[in-house]
């Protein structure tokens, strides 16, 4: 590491420099972002007056609350061979005591519910299940919806279709300072999202927020650039849209993956757990692509439940995810909510800020 | 899930690889960057089985460096 770790040491150097005379508030919006920075225990070596936000990073911490639960109920009572990546097995939904929770209590329960790591893996499934019907749940935002439009289009067996909780990731932080009240200063953006969709997706940020924003890549290096680049443009009062991760990030991204989305999908308003509906933040399947739709295939009966669609009692998820607290000042976090018995999706997944937070350490003060 | 891992490509099957990174193999869909030039030997950011975007040598050993950082601190 030592190459990197010397750029990283020149990249924090810099900042150090910097005549910062107030504090700042900067928003990463990427789990990988955020599992970089509290692996490498960034936020420790920096400047007091510079603050780093988890912002709107995990699409399994925003899937809705009603897709679970249909996902549960496509394993359960259609009983279809019901597909997701890993991290989505273990998300609570709100169920009456006794009642099946989780993919993963529904597993247990006898139901035919498998992790995959990749899409590919869910085709292989529906082929060699050809008499079974097969749901791929979907959560994620464009760096797995992407992939998923490719799957489609290359041909799925009939088989297989798709419950799709997929998110658009920029709709989300556009709402946080469209209301107003966002105490941000500046912007970190997501380094594979922007390798699929383009730099310039986030030029909004400087062009009608008048933010600093710059996109970074994942190493300790790629991340304190664009942190001092963001930074430098607050100091100097002209903020712009900076690419620090140009190894992969090109201003207009990978064409052939958008025009693969562009065939696919539509964009639709969508429900985000915790936080309501954002305009234009969902992938909806288009036309013809809808034949592979689960709910248009399968009828799911769904029940009434007490706080159907809400965030687990005493879960601060939402406001995690918007950035409006720190993981640990949850009273759940660390005490009833640990990754081994998980409260709220945001300890569940990989990419939940509670999760990576306690991964890196972080204990209840 | 959006961290990506960087594979070096060992064979390539019209739009499918065979992908290795630290001695595991995997096959891993070229579907999105059909149109770039790819050769045995290239390196490429891996997400859920796609390949993102073609990266260099030097570019992949800095993400395994980190990788590698992260996977030891989570053990710890
Ligand atoms: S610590 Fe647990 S209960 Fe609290 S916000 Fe995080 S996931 Fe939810």
């Amino acid at each position: 590491m030592s190459e990197t770790l010397h750029t990283a040491q020149t990249w924090l150097a810099r900042i150090r420099q910097l005549p910062l005379d107030r504090p700042v508030a900067v928003m990463n919006v990427c789990g990988g972002h955020e599992r970089s920075l509290a692996m490498l225990g960034l936020r420790a070596v920096l400047p007091k007056s510079i603050r780093i936000i988890p912002g709107p990073g995990c699409p399994v911490c925003v899937c809705p609350e009603d897709d679970l639960a249909d996902a549960i109920t496509l394993a359960t009572a259609n009983r279809v061979i019901l597909v997701a990546f890993g991290d989505m097995l273990r998300v609570p939904i709100n169920a009456p005591k006794g009642q099946i929770r989780s993919l993963a209590a529904a597993r247990e329960a006898g139901a035919d519910v498998r992790p995959v790591a990749s899409p590919q893996e869910a085709v292989a499934i529906a082929h060699a299940e050809p008499r079974r019907e097969v749901v791929f749940f979907v959560a994620g935002f464009e760096t797995t919806s992407a992939p998923v439009a490719a799957m489609l289009a290359e041909g799925v067996p009939d088989n297989l279709t798709v419950l799709l909780a997929a998110r658009l990731t920029w709709p989300a932080v556009e709402m946080l300072l469209r209301d107003g009240h966002s105490t941000l200063d500046a912007l970190i953006a997501p380094g594979h999202v922007a390798t699929i969709m383009g730099a310039n997706e986030w030029g909004f940020i400087a062009e009608r927020y008048c933010l600093p924003v710059a996109v970074a890549g994942f190493t300790g290096e790629s991340l304190l650039a664009a942190l001092y680049s963001v930074l430098r443009q607050s100091i100097q009062g002209e903020p712009f849209l900076d690419n620090c991760y140009p190894e992969l990030v090109t201003a207009s991204g990978n064409i052939e993956a958008q025009r693969l989305l562009a065939e696919v999908f539509e964009i639709i308003p969508a429900m985000w757990r915790g936080i309501g509906i954002i305009p234009d933040s969902g992938f909806g399947l288009r036309g013809p692509w809808q034949r592979y739709d689960a709910r248009l295939r399968h009828v799911i009966r769904t029940e009434s439940r007490p706080r159907a669609g809400e965030m687990p009692p005493g879960c601060d998820c939402a406001a995690v995810v918007l950035g409006q607290i720190a993981p640990d000042h949850c009273r759940l976090y660390g005490k009833a909510c640990i990754p081994s018995h998980p409260i709220g999706p945001c300890m569940v997944s990989d990419e939940g800020a509670c999760h990576i937070w306690w991964q890196a350490g972080v204990r209840p003060g | 899930m959006c961290l990506g891992i960087p594979m070096q490509i060992v064979a390539i099957d019209r739009y499918v690889a065979t992908c290795e990174a630290q001695g595991v193999q995997r096959e891993v869909s070229l579907f999105m960057i059909a149109d770039t030039d790819l050769a045995v030997g290239d390196y490429v950011m891996v997400h859920v089985g796609y390949a993102l975007q073609k990266m260099t040598h030097q570019d992949a050993r800095t993400v395994w460096d980190l990788l590698d950082h992260i996977i030891a601190a989570g053990a710890a």
